[in-house]
């Protein structure tokens, strides 16, 4: 008696979720959701501080994908016909390719206002996608072996051998040490040293001395030099280091004198993706002032929109330098190779 | 009639091995010799051809080849111990080399990246009993790659010199004193011929374990250490290039096939002398 009430209660729900999953468009429209792809690690502080008050204040609910930047790629493109992504918000050297394959929509002033306020350096082919955040890269180190590091050059010092890191050219972050390597050989301003990389490869061999590993998992070599196994950490940005020295691990983040690098974070609309309002509506609010204020506060980024309030205390080194992503990404195989060559 | 009855309970054994082994080896196989451009020689004609490729094949081999030695001259004399002892201490030993295993490659080599710090364990320690004065390096080294890799390994030479020293009689190396065989004559031509199937058996599985080996030079040594298999990784994740990746792989897979058929040839030789 009881099994038969369970098996008829069982099927009456099976009917009822067929019926819902056959009509996603209905719930959607009741719901407003607005799928919105990003990276896994960002998801914490995302649906904490951020999240919450663009849905009040939009009428919309997010439901944020979690991945790697080459993952959500591959979605796109995976979904083309019929994209499920409504905005995708990713690193420039792989919205430069989901560019390239024409899965990006191109933004408007008019749709999104903010658009107009955001520096220049962070707006990328007319509108393309803009970058929300930037994240300044600079040399990680432990602060109980260093009080700062003035120079690039301290990472070939002989002071430090066997105490650098090095991330992977793998790594988005492992193209600054290849980069710095190349202006400190040519001395050429980096705008120029990107486009002489094999003067970098021939910095780099005689770096070799002093590197401790290179990485591509970035937690572990984290702890290396919290645990002051390593003193030089190269190629880190803030929103990791600054986030780890502020929960109080003993590592602090030196802008040296020959610049900082822009960690491009990236917001693009996807190409033919669902509820377009209200995807410019988001991006719209990832641009003003109010977002990317909360952002500089909590994950040590610098602000895109000129009219951005940075707390008090926050130290903003000077405009970090952009590279040239297409070249990174016509090049960037034979770099690795070259590098595994030069660093193995 | 009888022969076939019995072969058939190997069948579950085939399908998996075919299908999981020997449908993608051969996929493998195919790839290699296609690439963009269609059919071609080019993937064999690169990697033969650069100095680069030869550096890592040779920087592979020499992993395998160190790592299976010290494994057998510690694991050789661990195997007696733990054939010829009694009661609890034989247990004890038999845990000491099973329970490792049911631990993760990749919790006991993040364990030996602490342990090999400048202030890990392994330095303490020689600094304690007055081996080294400072601190040694050896995280991110050879050699502190191969403590954590012969660790790791171990238990896969001296299980089958184990399993060959319980069929020794220990009358038998007796009987050849007894006869006037000195001790050194006693081993080489009594015990060693006798275990000789252990050894191979184990040199086989620890070589091509190592030779195999991901997870733990890329923990122990980093991306800089590029043995054949973090070349396979780099190619297909990074460098989108399965045509290099699918060559080093096979590569790989012919050095081992190599070293099983040399240890299978190796074993014959032994059982017929």
């Amino acid at each position: 008696m009881t099994a038969t009430t369970t098996r008829r209660h069982l099927l009456r729900a099976s009917a009822a979720g067929a019926a819902l999953l056959a009509s996603p468009a209905i719930v959607r429209a009741q719901t407003k959701d607005l799928v919105v792809g990003g990276a896994a690690g960002m998801a914490g502080y995302m649906k904490e501080f951020v999240f919450p008050g663009i849905e009040k204040r939009l009428g919309i609910k997010v439901v944020f994908d979690g991945t790697r930047s080459l993952v959500n790629l591959e979605k796109m493109r995976a979904d083309r016909a019929s994209p499920r992504m409504s905005v995708v918000l990713m690193d420039d050297p792989i919205m430069q390719l989901g560019w390239d394959e024409g899965l990006i929509a191109k933004m408007t002033v008019a749709a999104v206002p903010n658009l107009a306020k955001i520096k220049p350096s962070a707006v990328h082919f007319d509108g393309a996608w803009a970058n929300y955040q930037q994240p300044w890269a600079g040399v990680a180190y432990n602060s109980a072996a260093a009080k700062g590091v003035a120079s690039y050059a301290e990472l070939w010092s002989p002071a430090n051998k066997g105490k650098v890191i090095v991330p992977s050219l793998q790594n988005t972050e492992g193209l600054w040490t290849l980069l710095v390597a190349s202006h400190l050989e040519t001395g050429k301003p980096f705008k120029d040293a990107q486009y002489d990389m094999d003067a970098g490869f021939k910095k780099l061999s005689s770096l070799k001395p002093n590197v401790l590993t290179v990485y591509t998992n970035q937690p572990q070599a984290e702890n290396l030099l919290e645990s002051g196994e390593a003193a030089l950490m190269a190629g880190q940005f803030s929103s990791y280091t600054l986030i780890r020295a502020a929960a109080g691990a003993p590592v602090g983040l030196a802008a040296p004198k020959e610049g900082v690098f822009a960690m491009p974070s990236g917001i693009c609309k996807v190409k033919g993706g669902p509820n377009e309002a209200m995807a410019d509506a988001f991006i719209d609010a990832y641009l003003s002032p109010e977002v990317q204020s909360i952002l500089v506060e909590k994950s040590f980024v610098l602000p895109t929109n000129t009219a951005a309030t940075i707390p008090a205390g926050f130290v903003v080194p000077a405009d970090p330098f952009v590279p040239d992503w297409s070249n990174v990404n016509k090049n960037r195989d034979a770099w690795i190779q070259k590098w595994n060559q030069v660093m193995g | 009639m009888s022969r076939f009855g019995i072969a058939w309970l190997a069948a579950p054994a085939t399908l998996v091995c075919l299908g999981l082994f020997a449908v993608p080896l051969g996929l493998l196989l195919v790839e290699s010799f296609h690439g963009a451009q269609g059919w071609s020689l080019a993937g064999y004609r690169d990697f033969l051809g650069s100095a680069y490729a030869w550096g890592v094949v040779a920087r592979t081999l020499r992993l395998a080849a160190l790592t299976t030695a010290i494994c057998l001259v510690i694991g050789y004399p661990a195997a007696f111990a733990l054939a010829w002892t009694r009661g609890w201490v034989q247990s004890v030993l038999v845990a000491c080399v099973l329970l490792p295993l049911s631990l993760s490659v990749i919790v006991k080599a993040f364990g030996w990246t602490v342990l090999l710090r400048a202030n890990g364990a392994v330095n303490l320690a020689l600094m304690g009993l007055g081996i080294t004065s400072a601190p040694l390096r050896l995280l991110f080294t050879e050699a502190g790659l191969l403590i954590g890799i012969v660790n790791i390994f171990l238990p896969f030479m001296v299980l089958p010199i184990f399993a060959s020293v319980r069929q020794l009689d220990p009358r038998l190396p007796e009987a050849a004193a007894t006869l006037g065989g000195g001790p050194l004559y006693c081993f080489l031509r009594v015990v060693l011929p006798l275990t000789l199937p252990g050894v191979i058996a184990g040199g086989t599985l620890v070589f091509s374990l190592a030779i195999a080996a991901y997870v733990i030079p890329t923990l122990l040594m980093g991306d800089a250490y590029q043995t054949l298999p973090v070349m396979i990784a780099t190619s297909f994740l990074y460098l989108q290039d399965p045509m290099r990746g699918s060559v080093a792989g096979v590569v790989l897979l012919a050095l081992s096939i190599l070293v099983v058929v040399a240890s299978t040839w190796l074993g014959r030789k032994g059982e017929a002398a």
